[in-house]
């Protein structure tokens, strides 16, 4: 579990992908390895050619002994690059360009133990290792025969009769064999055999031989020039890795710890989260875990408050009915204990609405974004409601008066919120009319917007409550007027509905008597 | 002639519920639905006593009773609030009041309440003739029993009603643990739901006025998990 959450990390990933792109080059050692079957190839065409030439001349001069066949060696000059021999019918070798004394600039040893070989060393095998490994298996040639001039190859002496390549080229074909190189590292020898006809019979061959120890060496060299780039691209992946991850995993380590210390023990918010001005993508990430927090305490501290509004609200009535309950339970006269009952009766009542309204004043955003809007046609939504608050007032309540506009006003929203805002201030406006007064409700289309003005001829708002009406659980109940029947959530509830589709309700200052509100939604 | 008390509360029903009771009891009740009526009434005469709600329109009750205190610094004041956490800041702000109920309270305990202020009141007015038996000396603590007052080291303590009461209740047998519930039924005879956490702020305040005196004070002690008790060998 630790494990996996330590390769999880961003900076050990960092690390790891660092490391494994320096790998790739030494991909590029693989491909060296079919560079080298290429020049191997060509390394045998080139002996073949030089094998047949030497045939040819031996073959035109109509007889082969060890005489001609040296002289004609000579005559090659030591051009060559492969170690030539003659062997003649039987297999004897009557000719060796090796035996000829020292070669031209051009040609260097058959193959001694490169120089180089040596001093390699650690470096090399460390490099080399899962080369050698892989290689050890699949093309370790038959036998290893030496190439080095013995004292066996004495002049005419030698027999290489036996030697399949020989056999196959006294037999008239064509003979190549491979053999691992007397110098103990993973060079071969390249042999070859082409038969020398006289007149059509087999009467020797030409036997080429030439170590890959060249190829193989400059391969070397340059396998040896990628592991040392391999080993400087390791060592910067390294230093890169520790740079990214001090650039990347630190600065997130640190982000981290700073969005913990936020939250105290208990996992709750403690303090707002500020960011460290930092301008990279880390910055932006602070910036939104700023902005996160902040809005989250915002909410947090609104949920609270809200609670604690609740819980206020609940304990006026519910002290009314504590002392109204003590009270009935003193009196004797039935007529009072009434009266007490029908207080209880009223407060409860009054609780019921206030839970009713704090449920929907705290869900309101979310409800409304489950309901859907259509237009809406207030010419047509208002005089429906004036006509209902009519037949429900009947002749007691206050003369409801409707302007309405020439041309039809439409907006968009849910036409059952909309009648809750209007008829909230409706009733507002009603339950504060003195009797015989006059409730105006005006609609009207300013710009972009639809206005809805409701008036009343009661006492009015102080202008210092202007805005504060619209907040939650505050009243104003001036002596005299319908009280204790507003749960002080109903305006609250009107400019909740209002604000979130677009618009805005405002009380306003005029000249006249009475309170008057305006509430403004945008056009469709 | 009876006692004068005012009402001063904007929620029509505890208003006039209290007004009877009071009433009931012999008293002379006026009453008032904000701050503002109430206050313009106050300016001609002050009633005996005052029963503030805390927040009202207009003129809330803490502003009231500041603008009371100008008047008179001895007239007793009960605060109903909804709110504890609402007194925790106002009686830090030392406003001068003798108690406070949180609402909902029983009529029974603001009878009682109402008329232990009287009582300290009536004799606060009498000569400091304390008989000796109504005395109760801890150390440097002395509780006078019938005016509900509290010295230290001959210096007067403001301490509500409630405050008193619980103070007593850990003073009259130093060393002994006396549990929330037991300093509960102490500090509100008549009241039987009142939340524990209540006497904490309570114990926290009392704590606050006698530091006030004595920076050294410590006659309060906390027993984890039990409760408190007085310590007699304070400072």
């Amino acid at each position: 579990m630790v494990n996996l959450r330590r390769l999880s990390r961003i900076s050990f990933r960092l690390f790891a992908f660092n490391v494994l792109l320096v790998f790739l080059p030494v991909g590029g050692v693989l491909i060296l390895d079919t560079y080298e079957r290429h020049l191997l190839e060509a390394q045998e065409r080139t002996m073949a050619q030089e094998g047949r030439l030497l045939a040819a001349a031996l073959e035109a001069q109509d007889r082969l002994d060890g005489e001609s066949a040296r002289r004609i060696l000579v005559q090659l000059g030591q051009r060559h690059l492969a170690r030539l021999r003659v062997v003649e019918s039987k297999g004897r070798v009557v000719a060796d360009s090796a035996l000829l004394g020292p070669r031209r600039e051009s040609a260097e040893p058959v193959d001694t133990a490169a120089p180089g070989a040596t001093d390699k060393g650690l470096l090399y095998r460390i490099g080399s290792l899962p080369f050698r490994l892989l290689r050890g298996a699949s093309d370790v040639p038959e036998a290893a025969v030496d190439l080095e001039v013995t004292a066996e190859d004495g002049e005419d002496g030698r027999n290489l009769g036996e030697r399949p390549e020989v056999r196959s080229a006294l037999d008239g074909r064509y003979g190549a064999a491979t053999r691992i190189s007397p110098d103990a590292r993973r060079s071969v020898t390249l042999h070859i055999a082409i038969p020398v006809r006289l007149d059509g019979v087999v009467e020797g061959a030409v036997l080429v031989s030439q170590s890959t120890g060249r190829i193989l060496q400059a391969l070397d060299a340059v396998r040896l020039d990628v592991f040392k780039v391999f080993l400087l691209s390791l060592g910067a992946a390294v230093v890169l890795s520790l740079l990214s991850a001090m650039t990347i995993a630190r600065p997130l380590t640190r982000l981290r710890r700073r969005a913990e210390a936020i939250l105290d023990r208990r996992g709750r918010l403690r303090g707002s989260f500020t960011p460290s001005g930092r301008l990279d993508e880390i910055g932006d990430l602070e910036r939104a875990l700023a902005e996160l927090t902040r809005q989250l305490e915002l909410h947090l501290r609104s949920t609270e408050a809200f609670a604690a509004d609740v819980s206020h609200e609940f304990k006026n009535p519910l002290a009314s009915i504590r002392i109204a309950t003590d009270l009935a339970l003193e009196v004797d006269e039935p007529g009072q204990r009434r009266r007490f009952l029908r207080m209880i009766e009223k407060d409860v009542a009054r609780m019921e609405r206030l839970l009713t309204e704090a449920r929907e004043i705290s869900r309101i955003d979310a409800d409304l974004d489950e309901e859907e809007s259509t237009p809406v046609i207030l010419d047509e939504l208002l005089p429906a409601l004036i006509e209902g608050f009519r037949l429900r007032l009947g002749r007691t309540g206050p003369e409801l008066v409707l302007s309405l506009a020439d041309a039809a006003i439409v907006v968009s929203a849910s036409a059952d919120r909309l009648t809750q805002v209007f008829e909230n201030l409706i009733d507002n406006a009603v339950s504060f009319s003195p009797p015989g007064g006059r409730v105006t409700v005006g609609l009207r289309r300013d710009g972009q917007s639809a206005e809805v003005m409701v008036a009343d001829e009661g006492p009015g708002v102080p202008e210092e409550h202007h805005e504060r009406i619209f907040s939650r659980f505050f009243s104003y109940r001036p002596d005299g007027s319908a009280a204790d029947n507003h749960t002080g959530l109903g305006l609250a509830l009107v400019r909740a509905i209002v604000e979130a589709y677009g618009g805005s309700v405002t009380a306003v200052r005029h000249s006249g008597a009475g309170a008057r509100m305006i509430v403004r939604l945008p056009l469709a | 002639m009876s006692e004068r008390i005012a009402i001063v509360e904007d929620e029509q029903n505890i208003r006039e519920n209290l007004a009877f009771a009071l009433d009931r009891e012999g008293y002379r009740v006026e009453t008032y639905g904000d701050g503002l009526d109430a206050w313009q009434a106050f300016q001609n005469e002050l009633p005996d006593l005052l029963i503030l709600d805390i927040i009202m329109p207009r003129m809330d009750g803490l502003e009231l009773c500041r603008k009371v205190r100008t008047l008179s610094e001895n007239v007793p004041i009960i605060f109903l609030t909804s709110r504890d956490e609402e007194f925790d800041r106002v009686l830090g702000l030392e406003l001068g009041a003798d108690d406070y109920l949180c609402k909902p309270f029983s009529m029974r305990e603001l009878l009682a309440r109402v008329k232990v202020l009287f009582r300290r009141i009536a004799l606060g007015r009498e000569a400091a003739s304390a008989s000796d038996e109504e005395l109760l000396q801890v150390g440097d603590l002395e509780l006078d029993l019938r005016r509900y007052t509290a010295r230290w080291r001959e210096t007067t303590v403001g301490l509500t009603v409630t405050e008193f009461m619980i103070l007593h209740a850990l003073a009259r047998r130093p060393g002994h643990v006396k549990t929330r519930e037991q300093l509960m039924n102490e500090g509100y005879p008549h009241d039987t739901f009142v939340s524990d956490r209540t006497i904490d702020s309570h114990i926290k305040r009392v704590r606050k006025k006698f530091l006030a005196i004595d920076g050294a004070f410590d006659g309060v002690e906390t027993v984890y998990g039990l409760g408190y008790r007085y310590t007699e060998g304070s400072s």
